[in-house]
Parts: C-alpha cells; structure tokens; sequence
C-alpha cells in the first residue's frame, strides 16, 4: 500500500511539476515560428500565463500578408490529459462573407486522453450552434449544423443529410 | 523519547524536491534547444502608394478660361417605353449608352439612330433622343434592379436552388463600353463582383507565379466567353503585373487590390502578353 501510496505521489508530483515548469509563452513563440512557414503570421497585444493556462489577447491572423482573421481573446488550457482551446470574439474579413460568417462569438476544441484521435469542435456564431469533431486518425473535419438559426450564404460549403446540414473536408 | 522530525516526510520532501529540479532541467534543455525565445511579428508591406487617378499631362501654358455657354433649354416631347436604357456614359465630348431594345442589348454612340430615335446626348442617369425634331428623355433603370436581384441570388431560398441547377450562373446588369483607348467599366458591375468573390472565380481562373517561392504576377488560366471579365480585354495566358502602380508581388497586394476596388475610378493594370508589357487602361463610372 505505501509503495502505491509513494508511485501515486511521484506520478502526481512529475504531472505537476511538468505544467508549472512548462515554458508555455516559449512553446507558443514555436508554434508561431513553424506557423510562419506556412505563410501564417499570428501577432497578439498581450500574452498571459498560468499554471495550467495561457491567454492571448487581441490577436490578428494573417494570412500571406493578409490579416483575415481579428479575435478577441484566446485561452490554451491544459491539464495534459485534458485540453481545450477557447476563442472568444472572432471576426473575420468582410471580404469573405460570401463563403464564411464574419463574426462568430466563441469556438472551443477540446482533445482528451480518452479519445486522443478526435478533437471536438463547438461554434456559436450568429448562424446557431455547430458541434463537430476533427478526426485525426481519418483527417477529417466534419461539423453538423444542427441549431442554426440562418445559415444564408454558409449553405453553399454546406452539405445535407438525415441529420441536417453539415460541413466536411479532409485535410 | 520521541522524535520530533519525521524522517519519512523529510524523504517524501527531498524526493519532490529532486523531481522538480530535474522537471525543471529538462525543460531548460528543451527551451535552450528546441524552442524559440521571440515571436515573429508581422511586417507592414512598404509599397508605392497605388495611382488611383489619372493624370493628364499638357503643356505649361495656362488653360483658357471656361466658357459660360447660355443652358440650351431642351424640350421633352415625351418618352420612349420600348427603349430601355441600361448604362450610359456622357460627358462632354461623347455620350454612349447601352440599352435594350426588342429583347436586345445595343450600344449607341453620338448620332447613332434606333427604330428613327437619334441619340443626341445626355445625363448622368439619362439619355435624350431626337425623333422628327422633338426630344425624347430615357431615364436609367435604376441600379436598385441589379440589386435585387443579387439579393434574390443570396438569400430567397427558391431561386438560390434554382440558380444552383443551372449550369451557366446570371451575369450582372452592368456593361463594360469599348471607348477607344480605354474601357468603361460600369460600377455596378464592381460593386457586383466585390459583394460576391465567388462569382468571380467561376468566370476567371487566376493562378499565382512564383519565383525562388515568390509571387511574381498573377496568370489568368481562363477567361469565360461573353463575361464582364473577357470584355475588359483579359485572355488566357496573360499575367497580371501591376495594378495601379503597384506591383503585383504579393498575395497582400493582390488582395488590397480587390478590397479597394470599389474606391478606384480609373484602373491601370499592366499585364505580360507573349512576353510583352501592356497597358490596359479602365475608367469605372
């Protein structure tokens, strides 16, 4: 019993002292840095960090030069077996408002240990509620537009089956 | 006696201890080797102020003074319903204006005459023809149409499925007018194609050029026939350079293009054809 007692306490410290030491601003500068071969350049007003967390605020996306994306507020949450990116306030170039909402008022993706090939998606726009999942292990992006209030010109990157409309690509 | 000092705590202490100096160690040697210490910051594109103006070169000497001619004042007999008048250019010099007429689309110019209607000049939003020495007014159809009816396209569900169906989507009101050494674009037609970017991917295939992975002009890979787009004189092959004044370099510049379109009242854009630089000269009206 004690030597599970002493295991439990190591795995418990080794799980905590990972999450304080973690350079989480370092780990997001190399995201950002890998982003940048891609032609994605991420600027923020301000970084926060935490424990278990890290919050961007004022963030432009900009695409090959292109700011086609402003949000308001990102958090990146993480326990590890557990994590989810919240992202408050997203706007979008009105430019592309014949394919895509402009404004959508929050997006979360959660990934947990239990099912470590899926990411799930949650959107709250002005179009409803879309709730989709990311499928990692058949790379694949489907989100179902089950609460939607007027989806307009979203319909034309939408497809319909028994459940209603939806959105899928492979990537 | 007892001991106050647990020697068991103490050990747990010390094991918790050494797994956060060691957690923290390895993080270091991570960051110092793997990660990256700065962001990347994005850089503001410094590029010539684009030309959205014309300008007209002339001599040094002083211009004449304008000369205050007395306001003809024309007498409108009445107007013409079976002439239906869809764009019109008018200024001093010329008036051209396109109209349909019996179903069909007709482009007249000063002098030219339709079913004994002589056309024989006009507004901003008209046009006047002469018949047996009276005048007749033809009043613009309002642009309201053309809106409307990329509203229908949008949003009414019935005809979206409809339009959906058809093979060759409905090209918009607005005309482009061939004025000799550069072309008239109608603004509608602008305001059109800026409202709906998909509409102009189905009429024109662009493709970027790069070189050593850097934009270097943008190739037109199709044209579709009888679309405002092959009417401004674009054909397959070609490769866009410059708009304006500003090189084409770059998907921002392209892009700030687009977004500004609708502020442009003359367009300069220079292409490469077999090789060749040219000029294409538009006004939007």
């Amino acid at each position: 019993m004690q030597m599970v007692k002493n295991i439990l306490l190591i795995i418990a410290t080794l799980w905590f002292a990972i999450l304080l030491f973690m350079p989480k601003v370092d780990l997001y500068y190399s995201l950002e840095n890998k982003l940048v071969k891609k032609g994605i350049v991420i600027n923020e007003k301000s970084i926060d960090e935490s424990v278990f967390s890290l919050s961007l605020k004022e963030s432009d996306i900009y695409a090959e030069g292109i700011n086609l994306v402003k949000l308001n507020k990102i958090n990146i949450f993480t326990l590890l077996f557990y994590s989810s990116i919240n992202v408050n306030g997203i706007n979008i170039d009105e430019s592309l408002k014949s394919f895509i909402p402009v404004t959508v008022e929050k997006l979360i993706a959660s990934h947990s240990i239990l099912s470590p090939r899926k990411v799930f998606i949650t959107i709250v726009g002005n179009f409803g509620v879309a709730d989709g999942i990311v499928d990692l292990k058949k790379k694949i992006i489907r989100l179902d537009f089950s609460d939607t209030n007027e989806l307009n010109n979203l319909k034309k990157q939408l497809k319909k089956d028994k459940k209603g409309w939806y959105y899928e690509k492979s990537f | 006696m007892k001991n106050p000092f647990k020697l068991k705590i103490f050990k747990n202490v010390i094991v918790i201890l050494v797994i956060f100096v060691l957690i923290k160690l390895l993080w270091v040697v991570a960051d110092t080797l793997w990660l990256s210490s700065y962001g990347v910051e994005h850089k503001k594109e410094v590029g010539g102020k684009g030309l959205y103006y014309r300008v007209k070169l002339s001599t040094n000497k002083a211009p004449p003074p304008p000369k205050v001619e007395p306001k003809k004042i024309i007498k409108i007999a009445g107007n013409i319903k079976e002439i239906k008048l869809k764009a019109i250019y008018s200024s001093d010099e010329s008036t051209v204006v396109t109209i349909v007429y019996k179903q069909k689309t007709k482009i007249l110019g000063l002098g030219d005459t339709i079913n004994g209607f002589t056309l024989n000049g006009g507004g901003s939003n008209y046009a006047i023809f002469v018949k047996n020495s009276k005048n007749y007014r033809v009043e613009l159809e309002e642009s309201k149409k053309s809106k409307n009816i990329y509203n229908s396209i949008k949003f009414s569900k019935d005809t979206t499925k409809k339009i959906e169906n058809k093979s060759t989507p409905s090209l918009p009101d607005g005309e482009i007018i061939d004025a000799g050494d550069h072309k008239i674009i109608d603004k509608s037609l602008i305001e059109y194609y800026t409202k709906d970017i998909d509409s102009i991917y189905k009429n024109i295939g662009i493709k970027d050029l790069k070189k050593d992975n850097i934009v270097n002009g943008f190739m037109i890979t199709f044209v579709r026939r009888g679309t405002p787009f092959a009417k401004l004189g674009l054909k397959r092959g070609d490769i866009l350079k410059a708009i304006n004044g500003r090189q084409l370099n770059s998907y921002k510049a392209a892009f700030d293009a687009y977004k500004n379109a609708l502020n442009m009242s003359n367009v300069t854009l220079v292409i490469e054809r077999k090789k060749e630089e040219m000029e294409l000269e538009y006004e939007v009206n």
